[in-house]
Protein backbone atom coordinates (compact mmCIF):
# COMPACT_ATOMS: atom_id res chain seq x y z
CA UNK A 1 0.00 0.00 0.00
CA UNK A 2 1.27 3.41 -0.82
CA UNK A 3 0.85 6.72 0.46
CA UNK A 4 -2.19 8.51 -0.53
CA UNK A 5 -1.04 12.35 -2.04
CA UNK A 6 -0.54 15.02 0.39
CA UNK A 7 1.82 18.46 0.98
CA UNK A 8 3.86 18.71 4.31
CA UNK A 9 5.18 21.27 5.66
CA UNK A 10 7.56 21.30 8.86
CA UNK A 11 6.98 25.16 10.71
CA UNK A 12 9.68 26.06 12.97
CA UNK A 13 7.49 27.80 15.31
CA UNK A 14 4.63 26.70 17.05
CA UNK A 15 3.21 29.71 15.87
CA UNK A 16 3.43 28.76 12.15
CA UNK A 17 1.81 25.67 13.04
CA UNK A 18 -0.98 26.84 14.45
CA UNK A 19 -1.47 29.75 11.60
CA UNK A 20 -1.05 26.81 9.41
CA UNK A 21 -3.67 24.83 10.86
CA UNK A 22 -6.02 27.18 11.43
CA UNK A 23 -5.73 28.62 7.64
CA UNK A 24 -6.15 24.91 5.93
CA UNK A 25 -9.33 22.47 6.45
CA UNK A 26 -8.02 19.18 6.06
CA UNK A 27 -5.25 19.39 7.89
CA UNK A 28 -3.53 16.91 10.22
CA UNK A 29 -0.28 17.20 13.12
CA UNK A 30 2.22 14.06 12.24
CA UNK A 31 3.99 13.64 15.56
CA UNK A 32 6.22 10.51 15.42
CA UNK A 33 3.66 8.79 12.44
CA UNK A 34 3.83 5.39 13.57
CA UNK A 35 -0.11 5.36 14.00
CA UNK A 36 -0.62 7.99 11.32
CA UNK A 37 1.11 6.58 8.50
CA UNK A 38 -0.77 3.80 8.70
CA UNK A 39 -3.55 5.28 8.77
CA UNK A 40 -2.90 6.92 5.74
CA UNK A 41 -1.50 3.98 3.69
CA UNK A 42 -5.51 2.22 4.65
CA UNK A 43 -6.74 5.60 3.78
CA UNK A 44 -8.56 6.25 6.75
CA UNK A 45 -7.26 9.51 6.89
CA UNK A 46 -7.66 11.66 3.83
CA UNK A 47 -5.80 14.53 4.42
CA UNK A 48 -4.38 16.87 2.28
CA UNK A 49 -1.88 18.59 4.47
CA UNK A 50 0.38 17.29 6.77
CA UNK A 51 1.55 19.45 9.58
CA UNK A 52 5.09 18.25 10.96
CA UNK A 53 6.22 19.50 14.37
CA UNK A 54 9.70 17.70 14.18
CA UNK A 55 11.37 21.10 13.58
CA UNK A 56 9.73 23.27 16.71
CA UNK A 57 12.59 21.65 19.78
CA UNK A 58 10.62 23.10 22.66
CA UNK A 59 8.38 19.90 21.97
CA UNK A 60 10.87 17.99 22.75
CA UNK A 61 11.54 19.00 26.30
CA UNK A 62 11.48 17.13 29.52
CA UNK A 63 11.71 19.72 32.28
CA UNK A 64 11.06 19.99 35.91
CA UNK A 65 9.11 23.16 37.18
CA UNK A 66 8.73 23.33 40.93
CA UNK A 67 6.55 20.36 41.65
CA UNK A 68 5.68 18.83 38.20
CA UNK A 69 7.54 17.48 35.09
CA UNK A 70 6.88 18.96 32.00
CA UNK A 71 6.87 16.56 29.24
CA UNK A 72 6.73 18.32 25.84
CA UNK A 73 4.55 16.48 23.52
CA UNK A 74 6.88 15.63 20.82
CA UNK A 75 9.35 13.40 22.99
CA UNK A 76 10.06 9.94 22.58
CA UNK A 77 8.36 7.01 23.73
CA UNK A 78 12.78 6.44 24.51
CA UNK A 79 12.85 9.36 25.72
CA UNK A 80 10.72 9.02 28.68
CA UNK A 81 11.72 5.68 29.46
CA UNK A 82 15.18 7.03 29.61
CA UNK A 83 14.54 10.22 31.76
CA UNK A 84 15.86 9.99 35.40
CA UNK A 85 13.35 11.45 36.90
CA UNK A 86 10.92 9.31 35.28
CA UNK A 87 12.58 6.39 35.85
CA UNK A 88 12.52 7.47 40.23
CA UNK A 89 8.88 9.32 40.37
CA UNK A 90 6.75 7.56 37.58
CA UNK A 91 7.47 4.19 37.35
CA UNK A 92 4.00 3.21 35.73
CA UNK A 93 4.53 5.72 33.59
CA UNK A 94 7.84 3.90 32.31
CA UNK A 95 5.89 0.51 32.44
CA UNK A 96 3.67 1.95 30.24
CA UNK A 97 5.83 4.01 27.32
CA UNK A 98 7.98 0.26 27.37
CA UNK A 99 4.74 -1.59 26.58
CA UNK A 100 3.87 0.21 23.67
CA UNK A 101 4.56 -1.36 19.79
CA UNK A 102 8.44 -2.43 19.90
CA UNK A 103 11.47 -1.07 20.61
CA UNK A 104 11.30 -0.06 16.81
CA UNK A 105 8.59 2.22 17.15
CA UNK A 106 9.36 3.67 20.52
CA UNK A 107 12.40 5.62 18.91
CA UNK A 108 9.97 7.47 16.78
CA UNK A 109 6.40 7.48 18.47
CA UNK A 110 5.68 10.06 20.34
CA UNK A 111 4.03 10.76 24.03
CA UNK A 112 1.70 13.61 22.50
CA UNK A 113 0.99 10.80 19.36
CA UNK A 114 -0.78 8.13 22.16
CA UNK A 115 -2.29 10.47 23.82
CA UNK A 116 -4.09 11.97 20.81
CA UNK A 117 -4.27 7.96 19.31
CA UNK A 118 -7.13 7.08 17.29
CA UNK A 119 -9.82 4.60 18.92
CA UNK A 120 -9.29 1.18 17.33
CA UNK A 121 -11.86 -1.51 15.28
CA UNK A 122 -11.37 -4.86 13.63
CA UNK A 123 -13.73 -3.62 11.01
CA UNK A 124 -12.51 -0.17 10.68
CA UNK A 125 -8.19 -0.50 11.07
CA UNK A 126 -8.14 -2.58 7.84
CA UNK A 127 -7.25 -1.78 4.15
CA UNK A 128 -9.30 0.49 1.82
CA UNK A 129 -10.30 -2.93 -0.08
CA UNK A 130 -10.91 -4.89 2.87
CA UNK A 131 -13.84 -2.55 3.98
CA UNK A 132 -15.13 -1.79 0.57
CA UNK A 133 -16.88 -5.15 1.21
CA UNK A 134 -19.14 -4.07 3.71
CA UNK A 135 -21.38 -1.19 4.20
CA UNK A 136 -19.72 2.57 5.77
CA UNK A 137 -19.59 2.40 9.40
CA UNK A 138 -20.11 4.84 11.60
CA UNK A 139 -16.38 5.48 12.21
CA UNK A 140 -15.74 6.62 8.95
CA UNK A 141 -19.09 8.70 8.35
CA UNK A 142 -21.56 5.81 7.50
CA UNK A 143 -25.12 4.57 9.25
CA UNK A 144 -24.06 1.19 11.04
CA UNK A 145 -21.89 -0.03 13.79
CA UNK A 146 -20.78 -3.81 12.18
CA UNK A 147 -19.81 -4.74 16.16
CA UNK A 148 -23.15 -3.69 17.80
CA UNK A 149 -25.72 -3.65 15.13
CA UNK A 150 -28.25 -2.33 17.77
CA UNK A 151 -25.89 0.67 18.75
CA UNK A 152 -26.44 3.85 17.74
CA UNK A 153 -23.03 5.13 17.96
CA UNK A 154 -20.10 3.96 16.90
CA UNK A 155 -18.04 1.95 19.73
CA UNK A 156 -14.52 1.34 18.42
CA UNK A 157 -11.87 0.88 21.16
CA UNK A 158 -9.70 3.24 23.28
CA UNK A 159 -6.58 1.67 23.02
CA UNK A 160 -3.81 3.97 24.46
CA UNK A 161 -1.21 2.40 27.14
CA UNK A 162 0.10 6.11 29.14
CA UNK A 163 -3.02 7.94 28.91
CA UNK A 164 -4.85 5.68 31.48
CA UNK A 165 -1.42 6.00 33.57
CA UNK A 166 -1.24 10.04 33.39
CA UNK A 167 -4.88 10.37 34.29
CA UNK A 168 -4.05 7.85 37.32
CA UNK A 169 -1.38 10.22 38.30
CA UNK A 170 -3.49 13.66 37.98
CA UNK A 171 -1.64 14.78 34.69
CA UNK A 172 -2.53 17.79 32.91
CA UNK A 173 -2.14 18.47 29.10
CA UNK A 174 -1.72 21.90 27.32
CA UNK A 175 -3.90 23.12 24.27
CA UNK A 176 -2.87 25.92 22.13
CA UNK A 177 -4.92 27.34 19.75
CA UNK A 178 -5.29 30.18 17.14
CA UNK A 179 -6.71 32.54 20.05
CA UNK A 180 -6.48 31.01 23.79
CA UNK A 181 -4.28 28.09 25.56
CA UNK A 182 -5.69 26.34 27.95
CA UNK A 183 -4.83 23.43 30.57
CA UNK A 184 -7.40 20.62 30.83
CA UNK A 185 -6.78 17.33 33.05
CA UNK A 186 -6.58 15.26 30.65
CA UNK A 187 -9.62 13.11 31.61
CA UNK A 188 -11.42 15.59 29.80
CA UNK A 189 -9.18 15.79 26.77
CA UNK A 190 -11.27 12.36 26.00
CA UNK A 191 -15.33 12.93 24.69
CA UNK A 192 -16.45 9.11 24.94
CA UNK A 193 -17.69 9.29 21.47
CA UNK A 194 -16.19 6.73 19.35
CA UNK A 195 -16.11 8.19 15.97
CA UNK A 196 -14.74 11.54 17.32
CA UNK A 197 -13.08 10.55 20.77
CA UNK A 198 -11.18 13.06 21.75
CA UNK A 199 -10.23 16.90 21.42
CA UNK A 200 -8.05 16.99 18.96
CA UNK A 201 -9.90 14.58 16.88
CA UNK A 202 -13.10 16.03 17.10
CA UNK A 203 -11.56 19.04 14.55
CA UNK A 204 -10.53 21.45 17.71
CA UNK A 205 -7.83 22.87 15.71
CA UNK A 206 -5.83 23.25 18.56
CA UNK A 207 -2.04 21.63 19.13
CA UNK A 208 -0.83 18.84 22.11
CA UNK A 209 1.86 20.98 23.31
CA UNK A 210 3.02 19.70 27.10
CA UNK A 211 1.91 17.14 29.58
CA UNK A 212 2.17 18.19 33.36
CA UNK A 213 2.75 15.76 36.35
CA UNK A 214 2.85 16.40 39.81
CA UNK A 215 5.38 14.52 40.96
CA UNK A 216 4.35 12.34 44.03
CA UNK A 217 4.50 12.35 47.08
CA UNK A 218 6.40 9.43 48.81
CA UNK A 219 3.35 7.26 49.76
CA UNK A 220 1.90 7.51 46.37
CA UNK A 221 2.40 3.66 44.72
CA UNK A 222 1.56 3.07 40.72
CA UNK A 223 2.03 0.26 38.41
CA UNK A 224 0.36 -0.19 35.04
CA UNK A 225 -0.61 -3.31 34.37
CA UNK A 226 -1.26 -4.74 30.08
CA UNK A 227 -2.69 -7.49 29.18
CA UNK A 228 -2.49 -8.98 25.34
CA UNK A 229 -2.14 -11.78 23.08
CA UNK A 230 1.95 -10.97 22.12
CA UNK A 231 4.23 -9.72 24.37
CA UNK A 232 4.94 -6.92 22.37
CA UNK A 233 3.86 -4.90 18.91
CA UNK A 234 0.50 -5.27 20.32
CA UNK A 235 -1.80 -2.98 21.58
CA UNK A 236 -3.59 -3.25 25.47
CA UNK A 237 -6.55 -5.84 25.41
CA UNK A 238 -6.87 -4.38 28.49
CA UNK A 239 -4.67 -2.25 29.89
CA UNK A 240 -4.98 -1.20 34.15
CA UNK A 241 -3.30 1.65 35.67
CA UNK A 242 -3.62 1.90 39.77
CA UNK A 243 -2.24 4.70 41.64
CA UNK A 244 -2.81 5.02 45.36
CA UNK A 245 -2.11 7.08 47.70
CA UNK A 246 -1.48 5.24 51.29
CA UNK A 247 -1.17 7.28 54.85
CA UNK A 248 1.31 6.65 57.67
CA UNK A 249 -1.28 3.34 58.88
CA UNK A 250 -1.03 2.00 55.19
CA UNK A 251 -4.53 3.38 55.11
CA UNK A 252 -5.73 4.14 51.34
CA UNK A 253 -6.29 7.69 50.68
CA UNK A 254 -7.21 9.08 46.93
CA UNK A 255 -6.92 5.47 44.84
CA UNK A 256 -7.15 6.13 41.28
CA UNK A 257 -7.74 3.15 38.70
CA UNK A 258 -7.41 3.81 35.37
CA UNK A 259 -8.79 1.03 32.43
CA UNK A 260 -7.92 1.43 28.99
CA UNK A 261 -9.46 -1.12 25.71
CA UNK A 262 -12.71 -1.29 27.81
CA UNK A 263 -15.07 1.67 26.18
CA UNK A 264 -14.54 4.51 23.64
CA UNK A 265 -12.15 6.40 26.05
CA UNK A 266 -10.17 5.61 29.69
CA UNK A 267 -12.67 4.17 31.94
CA UNK A 268 -12.31 5.01 35.90
CA UNK A 269 -14.77 2.83 37.75
CA UNK A 270 -16.27 5.73 39.85
CA UNK A 271 -17.56 3.22 42.80
CA UNK A 272 -13.61 2.03 43.50
CA UNK A 273 -12.43 5.16 44.61
CA UNK A 274 -14.45 5.16 47.42
CA UNK A 275 -15.02 1.54 48.54
CA UNK A 276 -10.73 1.96 49.10
CA UNK A 277 -11.01 4.99 50.88
CA UNK A 278 -9.73 5.18 54.62
CA UNK A 279 -9.33 1.23 54.50
CA UNK A 280 -6.65 -1.12 54.67
CA UNK A 281 -5.96 -3.12 51.47
CA UNK A 282 -6.46 -6.96 52.07
CA UNK A 283 -7.07 -9.78 49.75
CA UNK A 284 -11.18 -9.51 50.33
CA UNK A 285 -11.25 -5.89 49.44
CA UNK A 286 -9.75 -5.88 46.49
CA UNK A 287 -11.21 -9.01 44.91
CA UNK A 288 -14.30 -6.81 45.49
CA UNK A 289 -13.01 -3.91 44.23
CA UNK A 290 -11.53 -5.47 41.30
CA UNK A 291 -15.51 -7.81 40.90
CA UNK A 292 -16.98 -3.72 41.68
CA UNK A 293 -14.35 -2.31 38.61
CA UNK A 294 -15.64 -4.52 36.38
CA UNK A 295 -19.35 -3.97 36.54
CA UNK A 296 -17.92 -0.59 35.35
CA UNK A 297 -16.90 -1.64 32.14
CA UNK A 298 -18.97 -2.14 28.52
CA UNK A 299 -16.68 -3.53 26.21
CA UNK A 300 -17.22 -4.57 22.57
CA UNK A 301 -16.08 -7.51 20.86
CA UNK A 302 -14.03 -4.73 18.47
CA UNK A 303 -11.08 -7.44 18.47
CA UNK A 304 -11.49 -11.02 17.89
CA UNK A 305 -11.72 -11.65 21.86
CA UNK A 306 -15.14 -11.68 23.75
CA UNK A 307 -16.34 -8.77 25.65
CA UNK A 308 -17.23 -11.53 28.57
CA UNK A 309 -13.45 -12.49 28.39
CA UNK A 310 -12.07 -9.11 28.47
CA UNK A 311 -14.37 -8.22 31.91
CA UNK A 312 -12.42 -12.15 33.03
CA UNK A 313 -9.38 -10.72 32.12
CA UNK A 314 -10.12 -7.52 33.31
CA UNK A 315 -10.80 -8.24 36.69
CA UNK A 316 -7.56 -10.66 37.30
CA UNK A 317 -5.38 -7.78 36.45
CA UNK A 318 -7.18 -5.42 38.28
CA UNK A 319 -6.91 -7.11 41.12
CA UNK A 320 -3.10 -7.85 40.77
CA UNK A 321 -2.27 -4.20 40.11
CA UNK A 322 -3.58 -3.33 43.56
CA UNK A 323 -1.94 -6.26 45.08
CA UNK A 324 1.26 -4.83 43.27
CA UNK A 325 1.20 -1.50 44.58
CA UNK A 326 0.03 -2.55 48.22
CA UNK A 327 2.91 -4.69 48.67
CA UNK A 328 0.11 -7.77 49.25
CA UNK B 1 5.18 17.97 -4.16
CA UNK B 2 8.72 16.92 -3.44
CA UNK B 3 11.57 17.69 -0.80
CA UNK B 4 14.91 17.64 -0.39
CA UNK B 5 16.82 16.44 2.21
CA UNK B 6 20.06 15.92 3.55
CA UNK B 7 21.10 12.53 4.97
CA UNK B 8 24.16 10.28 5.97
CA UNK B 9 23.17 7.19 3.88
CA UNK B 10 26.13 4.15 4.90
CA UNK B 11 28.52 6.45 5.98
CA UNK B 12 28.06 8.92 2.74
CA UNK B 13 26.54 11.78 2.43
CA UNK B 14 23.71 12.31 0.50
CA UNK B 15 21.32 15.01 -1.16
CA UNK B 16 18.30 13.16 -2.10
CA UNK B 17 15.08 15.05 -3.91
CA UNK B 18 11.65 12.86 -2.88
CA UNK B 19 8.11 12.64 -2.75
CA UNK B 20 7.16 13.63 0.77
CA UNK B 21 4.15 10.87 0.19
CA UNK B 22 6.90 8.03 0.72
CA UNK B 23 8.34 6.57 3.40
CA UNK B 24 11.66 6.09 4.13
CA UNK B 25 11.93 2.02 3.03
CA UNK B 26 9.90 2.86 -0.52
CA UNK B 27 12.90 5.72 -1.06
CA UNK B 28 15.42 2.97 -0.09
CA UNK B 29 14.25 0.09 -2.06
CA UNK B 30 12.45 2.14 -4.80
CA UNK B 31 14.96 4.85 -5.39
CA UNK B 32 17.73 3.90 -4.17
CA UNK B 33 17.89 0.00 -5.25
CA UNK B 34 19.17 -0.59 -1.38
CA UNK B 35 16.86 -3.64 -1.59
CA UNK B 36 18.51 -5.35 1.44
CA UNK B 37 15.75 -4.06 4.12
CA UNK B 38 12.52 -5.81 3.09
CA UNK B 39 9.05 -4.78 3.28
CA UNK B 40 7.30 -7.11 5.10
CA UNK B 41 3.91 -5.84 6.86
CA UNK B 42 4.47 -2.26 5.74
CA UNK B 43 2.56 -1.57 9.10
CA UNK B 44 5.35 -1.43 11.56
CA UNK B 45 4.79 -4.37 13.02
CA UNK B 46 7.06 -7.08 11.60
CA UNK B 47 10.70 -5.47 11.75
CA UNK B 48 11.94 -6.83 8.84
CA UNK B 49 11.99 -3.07 7.69
CA UNK B 50 14.48 -2.62 10.40
CA UNK B 51 17.36 0.35 9.65
CA UNK B 52 19.69 2.44 12.05
CA UNK B 53 18.97 6.16 12.29
CA UNK B 54 21.66 7.42 14.37
CA UNK B 55 22.69 4.11 15.89
CA UNK B 56 18.60 3.69 17.15
CA UNK B 57 16.79 0.73 14.80
CA UNK B 58 13.73 2.34 13.22
CA UNK B 59 10.77 0.63 11.30
CA UNK B 60 11.27 2.49 7.82
CA UNK B 61 8.06 1.70 6.65
CA UNK B 62 6.64 3.73 9.14
CA UNK B 63 8.95 6.76 8.87
CA UNK B 64 8.19 9.35 6.04
CA UNK B 65 11.49 10.02 4.26
CA UNK B 66 11.57 13.71 4.99
CA UNK B 67 11.43 13.19 8.36
CA UNK B 68 14.95 11.28 8.11
CA UNK B 69 16.31 14.86 6.99
CA UNK B 70 19.81 15.84 8.41
CA UNK B 71 19.72 11.92 10.17
CA UNK B 72 22.45 9.52 9.66
CA UNK B 73 21.16 6.39 8.45
CA UNK B 74 22.67 2.69 8.55
CA UNK B 75 21.26 -0.04 6.31
CA UNK B 76 22.08 -3.62 5.91
CA UNK B 77 24.22 -3.20 3.08
CA UNK B 78 26.32 -0.80 5.12
CA UNK B 79 27.31 -3.78 7.80
CA UNK B 80 29.74 -6.28 5.75
CA UNK B 81 32.89 -4.30 5.29
CA UNK B 82 34.82 -4.83 1.73
CA UNK B 83 33.34 -8.20 0.95
CA UNK B 84 33.88 -9.90 4.53
CA UNK B 85 30.94 -10.14 6.85
CA UNK B 86 30.44 -9.03 10.06
CA UNK B 87 31.10 -11.06 12.99
CA UNK B 88 26.94 -10.79 13.47
CA UNK B 89 26.52 -12.08 10.18
CA UNK B 90 29.00 -14.73 10.57
CA UNK B 91 27.57 -16.21 13.54
CA UNK B 92 24.00 -16.12 12.65
CA UNK B 93 25.37 -18.45 9.53
CA UNK B 94 27.04 -20.60 11.95
CA UNK B 95 24.61 -20.83 14.37
CA UNK B 96 21.85 -21.44 11.93
CA UNK B 97 20.13 -18.14 12.28
CA UNK B 98 18.90 -17.74 9.29
CA UNK B 99 16.53 -19.94 7.18
CA UNK B 100 14.02 -18.23 4.47
CA UNK B 101 16.59 -14.36 5.49
CA UNK B 102 13.38 -12.27 5.05
CA UNK B 103 13.86 -11.51 8.99
CA UNK B 104 17.32 -11.66 9.02
CA UNK B 105 18.70 -7.83 8.07
CA UNK B 106 16.47 -6.07 10.60
CA UNK B 107 17.47 -9.24 13.31
CA UNK B 108 21.72 -8.18 12.44
CA UNK B 109 20.77 -4.25 12.62
CA UNK B 110 19.12 -4.89 16.03
CA UNK B 111 21.93 -7.32 16.92
CA UNK B 112 24.12 -4.74 16.07
CA UNK B 113 22.34 -1.53 18.18
CA UNK B 114 22.07 -4.09 21.05
CA UNK B 115 25.57 -4.99 21.43
CA UNK B 116 27.16 -1.30 21.24
CA UNK B 117 24.68 -0.85 24.08
CA UNK B 118 25.30 -3.73 26.04
CA UNK B 119 28.58 -5.77 25.12
CA UNK B 120 27.31 -8.82 27.21
CA UNK B 121 23.43 -9.26 26.93
CA UNK B 122 21.47 -11.75 28.99
CA UNK B 123 19.24 -13.81 27.61
CA UNK B 124 16.31 -11.66 28.22
CA UNK B 125 18.10 -8.74 27.12
CA UNK B 126 18.60 -10.28 23.97
CA UNK B 127 15.20 -11.19 23.74
CA UNK B 128 13.66 -7.63 24.61
CA UNK B 129 15.91 -6.14 22.19
CA UNK B 130 14.53 -8.53 19.17
CA UNK B 131 10.87 -8.65 20.28
CA UNK B 132 10.13 -6.11 17.18
CA UNK B 133 11.42 -8.48 15.14
CA UNK B 134 9.01 -11.27 14.12
CA UNK B 135 10.45 -14.68 12.29
CA UNK B 136 7.83 -16.66 10.51
CA UNK B 137 10.63 -19.88 10.34
CA UNK B 138 9.91 -19.18 14.28
CA UNK B 139 13.91 -19.81 14.51
CA UNK B 140 14.13 -17.83 17.29
CA UNK B 141 16.43 -20.13 19.47
CA UNK B 142 19.07 -19.98 17.12
CA UNK B 143 19.04 -16.34 16.72
CA UNK B 144 18.83 -15.87 20.60
CA UNK B 145 21.79 -18.92 19.89
CA UNK B 146 23.65 -16.62 17.89
CA UNK B 147 23.31 -13.48 19.48
CA UNK B 148 24.65 -14.65 22.84
CA UNK B 149 27.97 -16.58 21.16
CA UNK B 150 28.61 -12.72 20.50
CA UNK B 151 28.69 -11.53 24.09
CA UNK B 152 31.74 -10.77 25.18
CA UNK B 153 31.87 -12.95 28.21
Amino acid sequence: MRLPEFEYFEPESLEEAINQLAKNNSCTIIAGGTDLVVALKQRLQNSRYLISLDKIPSLKKITKKDDAVIIGAMSTLDDIINYTLIKEKFPALRKAAWDVGSPLLRSIATIGGNICLNTRCRFYNQSLFWRSSREECFKVGGNICHVAKKKNSCVSTFSADIPPVLISYGARVKLVGANEERVIPLENFYSGDGRFPNVILSGSKEILTEIEIPIPQNNLKSCYHKYRMRESIDFPLIGVSVAIQFNEEKRCGDARIIITGAGTGPVEPAQVRGMLLNKKLNANLISDAAEAAVTEIYPFKTTLISPRYKREVAKIIISEAIREVGGI
Amino acid sequence: MKKTIRLVLNGEEKNLLVNVNQTLLDVLRDDLGLTGTKKGCNQGECGACTVLINGKPVSSCSLLAVKADGKSIDTIESVAKEGHLHPIQIAFNEKGAIQCGFCTPGMILVTKNLLEQNPNPQIDEIKEAISGNICRCTGYLQIINAIKSLAKS
